[in-house]
């Protein structure tokens, strides 16, 4: 008998269930938001975390109870994402945002420095198409670090385990990331009219 | 108050990672000191903090109720199969 069928045996019915109520459940929410930022489609996102609550229930010998579930989720989702839909999902179709992906091609980190031409008040007043617009068009592996990062708040140990890279390439990636985000919503303001603003010479 | 900073880079990443909870608390004083006499970083640290509050306010959505529900169905099938092979099993050694 398989390991993961034992330890679902293991497990009598109700305590499979107040399992998957007690630790899934909560972030249920959180984990749909992150699906559907990276398939880009409702039924994709349905389908992916269908997916990633059925392995992680056949896994759940490998769960440990009190540590952070959602991390050990997210970890799931995001190995299923990468495994059966990162071919099949929806990438940016704005052509308009090639450039940033070309931009940033190289695996030099490039020296971070203060956004030139987007302020705050800018990003305050962006609808939030324009803002949702931005993160789908940045490359999958920079859109999954920034939700992971931004919307979800978890450490950069926790990232690290989730993407199963070190700990100093969270850093770069994230700074990279960030970047490319505001260079979108920059090339959105100057498009739309915003009020831009020089923050540096 | 400084109209130009010379440290941007620097000032960046240590924007990001207090902004992440991840720097220490000595650094985190030492930039909110700094901030105060350095207008880009002033900006700076104000676009970083608007950039994860638009995020946090546009790109969240719910899970909708039904998926919720299929998943508490399946689980719920493979419970039932469980329960039903097992005598099978313990029955064929």
């Amino acid at each position: 008998m398989s390991t993961e069928s034992s330890s679902v045996i293991a497990l009598t019915e109700s305590q499979a269930r107040d399992l998957f109520e007690k630790e899934f459940v909560p972030h249920m929410d959180a984990m749909y938001n992150f699906a559907l930022r990276l398939t880009n489609d409702e039924d994709d996102a349905h389908d992916l975390v269908q997916d990633t609550c059925m392995r992680a229930f056949r896994f759940i010998g490998s769960f440990e109870p009190g540590t952070y579930a959602k991390a050990w989720l997210f970890r799931i989702l995001k190995n299923n994402f990468i495994n059966d839909y990162r071919k099949k999902s929806r990438g940016p179709t704005k052509v308009e945002f090639e450039w940033v992906e070309q931009s940033f091609a190289g695996d030099d980190d490039p020296e971070p420095a203060f956004q030139a031409d987007l302020q705050a008040e800018t990003v305050n007043e962006m609808l939030g198409d324009e803002i949702t617009s931005a993160i789908q068009a940045l490359p999958v592996d920079f859109r999954m670090i920034i939700i992971l990062c931004d919307l979800e708040e978890f450490s950069y140990e926790e990232m690290a385990k989730i993407l199963n890279i070190p700990i100093g390439t969270v850093r770069s990636r994230l700074h990279r990331a960030r970047t490319m985000l505001k260079e979108t919503l920059a090339v959105y303001a100057a498009k739309r009219g915003y009020k831009t603003d020089m923050l540096s010479a | 108050m400084k109209s130009n900073c010379s440290h941007q880079s620097d000032c960046l990443k240590l924007i990001q990672r207090i902004l992440d909870k991840e720097a220490s608390a000595e650094d985190e004083a030492r930039f909110l000191v700094n901030k105060e006499l350095c207008s880009p970083c002033q900006k700076g640290y104000e676009l970083e903090l608007a950039l994860r509050q638009a995020l946090k306010s546009k790109c969240t959505s719910t899970c909708p109720a039904n998926l919720i529900e299929s998943i508490r169905s399946k689980i719920s099938s493979v419970l039932l199969l469980i329960l039903l092979l097992i005598p099978l099993f313990c029955w064929f050694i």
